[in-house]
């Protein structure tokens, strides 16, 4: 008999990993409600960002009323649903309440209990000093803002957080060093959440010395006061082999304390690399198998800072190209598991840089990776998934043939990527290339839908894509009813949005996809825009429109169109009046207003024909 | 755009080709037709390194261009003759040619039909280039016999090259046509971009070309033709590739090919050079600062400290957290502790249960003994207190018996009174 011991989520990790992406359906997160189903890429990131604020703003109404959310429901209990505490329950001066307050990360109160203890001659124990000496440190002497209140002020959260504690630096004695200063004798952890604060706020420099200090204490680091001095390295030199002396020195001594380094040691040598100039691209490597050789394998943020260490934004790539193939043939089949910040920046870097080689064969093995075990997680946060997917895409559209793009375009849009305009701009120049110019009116669909629209550059392109070149009837047909969809655009400019203008160009490519789809009437319409929006049409395009009128040999409409160009004071209109007489049939009445028109015309000196050029004909008749 | 540009450059050049076809002479062509699909075949069947066929294409150029300047002196001399130095001299380039075809078997009946058509099987070799480059299989399978020729070429053959690889071809080509040693051919495509230091290795090699012409060869100085001569025109053209390649070893075919160097292009060729170039960079030297193994002091460990709370917290933020599927977001609810844990368990939550026997739960009446009395209206009330409670399952063994001692303290104070009723 068997038990194998399966962790509580066994069952429904096999049941999710039977699920499959649906290409066709959005964010798993807007699944509940169809109405809140993002098209755009700003309505994805209202949803989502306005579902995070509800729940925290019900946590703040928890945690503020505690009182009124005491009924305990569940059973079996439920920790995480109760309000938390807030403030501090032992109110006498104590060891016990000095604790309380650290785990509350009050770091005033704290302070201030621990200087009433001192004054009282209570004894703290050195644990709960280096505790309060790393609360001090890590929030730089200030009080963390707290994030119920950050629900409020800024919808922003994180950054926002971070900030006013930033600017603070390290001041000079603060309380975190004044306390210190009171400690009889210091350890190793003292000195650790000294000097991590000191190069989290700024004070590299002093972090070196709060370091020479403590071997003069004859004392030794532990690794992460290693991790944040070899951090702090590339500040306090200026040359790139300086910096590069100044880590060599602290992995030896480390080697010489023997504290084992970790992976966020590799991580961090390799991110001081970046800063090191031509000494990274030559030490990097090697900093690499050191740490293989200590068992400790790189994760996604090493590979991310050596790619960043090689290719640099904007540097020639000569020669490098093929580290990135290094890297995949490295990393390529493997799931990595999150251990690093950093590990989330790797997949856009990847295919940044396979954006600027233009490697499309590297892209689709870093895409590959992104779809083994859990390492979509490490994609990141929605903003750089969008970033990740527009690289790639411009990357197919750049690299690829329609019928890849398209095949792409169907599995990421719009169920994980919103394009930008720029980006549909692309797929509009593939079409374009590969003269699959039929699909535009599926293409404007999606425009549409993706909130582009109303983009005027855009819809210009699309229309000249339309009338550049003649179709067969079928795709002529769907363009003319793209085209009047396009109109209606510039017609309603929905909600509040930017209202586009029309030009010259864009209603005359208007009328020339509707000319070639055979709808005259509705050509005729836009015809006469050109006079309501003051635009002036070409001559190409009248001498087009004469054209498709006299297959149908709509007389009236033909002298409509004569007064139109006079109207417009086109220099071609006696060329069109020449037309008209030679290739339609006019009536005795229909002669004698074209006549009076045109004399009219000549009384009003615009135009600079000859009587014989016109009469001419007209006699004929 | 890019890939259009590359587009009208493939059409371009195809235009190229096809119009230097319809050039040839019409009893060239029909040779060509007749061997041409022989060159084609094997080049698209089998697995060749574009390496060698832009390096033979190099000497193609050379041999070709000093053959032009060779073959008319010759031609007035010795024209009947059929195995003259001349006849050798086209072979060169002509071994040069097969060097990539000769495993093939097929090709080797049409060797004396190249001999004549060098100049159309440069042609064929530009098509072959320009179906090469489409071919992208090839970098794998070329990557694996990479190291045992890095490793043979040193002592075996130090300056491998195109000029040592021209004295193999002639004194093979002498004997027997186009049984070229495999190994050799493999040898001499690796080294084509393997010369570190060409002015220096050039010197070397025509000193070694030199020491070749002196080696008494009575067979070739038959009919007094000096085929030192020969090979030291060659090396004229040999020289200028050699340098050419080196200079820009990756835009290299299409240079020959067409004329016109295009700037951006990361080939098969870039890919092959960089393979060859060097081995992976994730196994160089390491720095050996650390000892592996090492011991590390174990300092006092105090459980997560806020740095460490902090550093979770931001890899969390960093990734991804948000559930793909109802069952992800069912597994963060487990972690959460806030759905029931599957597979489903009726005393999920009752841990602290699980040690208690069933018998304490039931029999209850050991609770009543001490301090209730033995018999009359308490004690009826207390047995069916603890009747009610064997049944209850929601309550714990010890909430059962401070439910007890509730009615203990309770009858307990009530002492007086209900001995004042009694009594």
């Amino acid at each position: 008999m068997f038990t194998v011991i399966r962790s509580k989520e066994a069952v429904l990790q096999a049941l999710a990993s039977t699920v499959n992406r649906d290409p066709t359906a959005s964010d798993y997160r807007f699944q509940d409600d169809p109405y809140l189903t993002p098209k755009t890429s700003s309505e994805f990131k209202l949803f989502s960002l306005s579902q995070e604020s509800g729940r925290n703003a019900a946590k703040y109404f928890i945690s503020t009323y505690p009182k009124y959310f005491q009924k305990d429901y569940a059973q079996p209990h439920i920790p995480c649903l109760m309000p938390e505490t807030l403030e501090a329950q032992i109110e006498e001066v104590s060891e016990a309440a000095l604790i309380e307050r650290i785990q509350m990360r009050k770091v005033k109160a704290a302070v201030d209990l621990y200087d009433q203890l001192q004054q009282a001659g209570t004894p703290v124990s050195l644990d709960v000093t280096n505790q309060l000496l790393d609360l001090i440190c890590f929030y730089g002497d200030c009080d963390p803002a707290q994030e119920n209140e950050d629900v409020q002020d800024e919808p922003q959260t994180k950054k926002g957080r971070a900030s006013p504690c930033l600017v603070f630096s390290f001041r000079e004695n603060n309380n975190a060093e004044r306390i210190f200063a009171l400690l009889s004798e210091p350890n190793t952890h003292s000195y650790s959440a000294l000097i991590r604060g000191m190069v989290k706020y700024g004070a590299y420099s002093k972090a070196f010395s709060t370091y020479t200090d403590l071997l003069n204490n004859q004392l030794k680091a532990d690794v992460s006061t290693f991790n944040a001095l070899i951090t702090a390295a590339p500040e306090v030199k200026e040359k790139y082999n300086e910096k590069w002396e100044l880590i060599v020195d602290l992995l030896k001594q480390m080697a010489e304390q023997k504290v084992k380094p970790n992976l966020l040691t590799l991580n961090a040598v390799l991110k001081a690399l970046r800063r090191c100039g031509t000494v990274g691209k030559s030490q990097a490597f090697p900093v690499i198998s050191e740490m293989r050789a200590l068992s400790i394998d790189p994760s996604l943020a090493s590979y991310n800072h050596l790619l960043s260490i090689f290719y640099k934004p904007g540097a020639p790539f000569q020669g490098q190209t093929d580290i990135l193939q290094e890297v995949m043939n490295e990393v390529s089949g493997k799931s990595f598991t999150p251990q690093d910040p950093d590990d989330a920046q790797f997949f856009i870097t990847a295919v940044r840089i396979c954006l600027d080689t233009k490697d499309i064969e590297q892209a689709y093995r870093v895409h590959e990776l992104l779809g083994v075990g859990e390492n979509w997680r490490l994609l990141g946060n929605d903003f750089q998934q969008n970033i990740y997917h527009a690289r790639f895409f411009s990357l197919l559209c750049m690299m690829e043939n329609i019928d890849v793009v398209l095949k792409w375009y169907r599995d990421l849009v719009p169920s994980v990527y919103y394009p930008s305009s720029n980006v549909m701009r692309d797929l509009l120049q593939v079409l374009d290339t590969d003269n699959r110019l039929d699909l535009i009116p599926q293409i404007w669909k999606d425009l549409k839908q993706l909130g582009h629209g109303n983009r005027q550059t855009l819809v210009e392109e699309l229309l000249t894509l339309m009338a550049r070149e003649k179709q067969n009837q079928e795709v002529q047909e769907t363009f003319a009813e793209c085209a009047l969809d396009i109109k209606k655009m510039y017609d309603t400019g929905d909600r509040g949005k930017v209202m586009m203008s029309w030009t010259a160009g864009s209603l005359s490519d208007l009328v020339s996809v509707l000319l070639a789809a055979q709808r005259r009437q509705d050509a005729w319409e836009i015809l006469k825009l050109f006079k309501t929006h003051n635009r002036v049409p070409s001559e190409e395009l009248l001498d087009k429109f004469l054209t498709c009128i006299k297959e149908s040999g709509d007389v009236n409409q033909a002298l409509e169109l004569v007064q139109i160009s006079a109207g417009f004071c086109l220099p071609g209109t006696p060329k069109l009046i020449q037309r008209v007489q030679q290739e339609f049939l006019l009536s005795e009445q229909q002669n004698l207003s074209f006549q009076t028109h045109i004399s009219h015309n000549k009384n009003s000196l615009l135009f600079t024909f000859s009587v014989s050029d016109t009469e001419k004909p007209v006699h004929a008749l | 755009m890019y890939r259009r540009l590359l587009i009208n450059i493939y059409q371009v050049r195809n235009g190229l080709i096809h119009t230097q076809n319809t050039r040839l002479p019409s009893t060239k062509c029909k040779e060509r037709e007749s061997f041409a699909p022989v060159i084609w075949a094997p080049c698209t069947a089998r697995p060749l390194g574009t390496s060698s066929i832009s390096f033979s294409e190099n000497k193609e150029n050379s041999t070709s261009l000093s053959e032009d300047k060779e073959k008319r002196p010759e031609e007035n001399e010795a024209k009947e003759e059929v195995n003259t130095d001349g006849q050798k001299s086209t072979e060169i380039s002509n071994a040069t040619l097969t060097l990539q075809l000769e495993t093939e078997p097929v090709d080797k009946p049409e060797d004396s039909k190249q001999v004549e058509k060098t100049k159309s099987g440069k042609e064929s070799l530009l098509e072959l280039l320009g179906a090469m480059k489409v071919e992208v299989t090839t970098v794998r399978k070329i990557r694996p016999s990479k190291t045992p020729r890095m490793s043979e070429r040193p002592d075996q053959e130090p300056m491998e090259s195109t000029h040592s690889m021209f004295q193999h071809a002639t004194a093979k080509g002498s004997q027997q046509q186009g049984t070229l040693n495999p190994a050799l051919v493999a040898a001499v495509s690796a080294a084509a971009s393997t010369l570190p230091n060409r002015h220096q290795a050039e010197s070397e090699l025509l000193k070694q070309l030199r020491k070749h012409e002196a080696v008494p060869d009575t067979q070739r100085r038959a009919d007094g033709q000096n085929i030192g001569h020969i090979i030291a025109d060659m090396k004229v053209g040999g020289r200028k590739t050699n340098g050419r390649s080196s200079a820009r070893p990756t835009s290299q075919i299409r240079f020959d090919d067409d004329g016109k160097g295009y700037t951006q292009d990361r080939g098969i060729t870039g890919e092959l050079d960089a393979v060859r170039r060097r081995k992976s960079p994730f196994t160089s030297k390491r720095l050996n600062i650390f000892t592996a193994g090492m011991e590390q002091d174990t300092l006092s460990v105090l459980g997560p400290t806020l740095w460490d709370i902090d550093l979770a917290n931001q890899i969390v933020q960093a990734t991804n957290q948000a559930p793909r599927n109802g069952f992800e977001e069912m597994i963060q609810w487990t972690k959460e502790g806030k759905l029931w844990q599957y597979p489903i368990n009726n005393e999920a939550g009752l841990e602290e249960e699980a040690s208690v026997p069933f018998h304490e739960h039931v029999f209850l009446e050991k609770h009543l003994d001490e301090s209730f009395p033995r018999q009359g209206p308490v004690r009826h009330f207390m047995e069916l207190v603890i009747t009610g409670l064997a049944k209850n399952h929601h309550l714990t063994v010890q909430q059962k018996k401070e439910h007890i001692d509730w009615f203990r303290d309770y009858f307990r104070q009530k002492d007086d009174v209900l001995k004042e009723a009694e009594a």
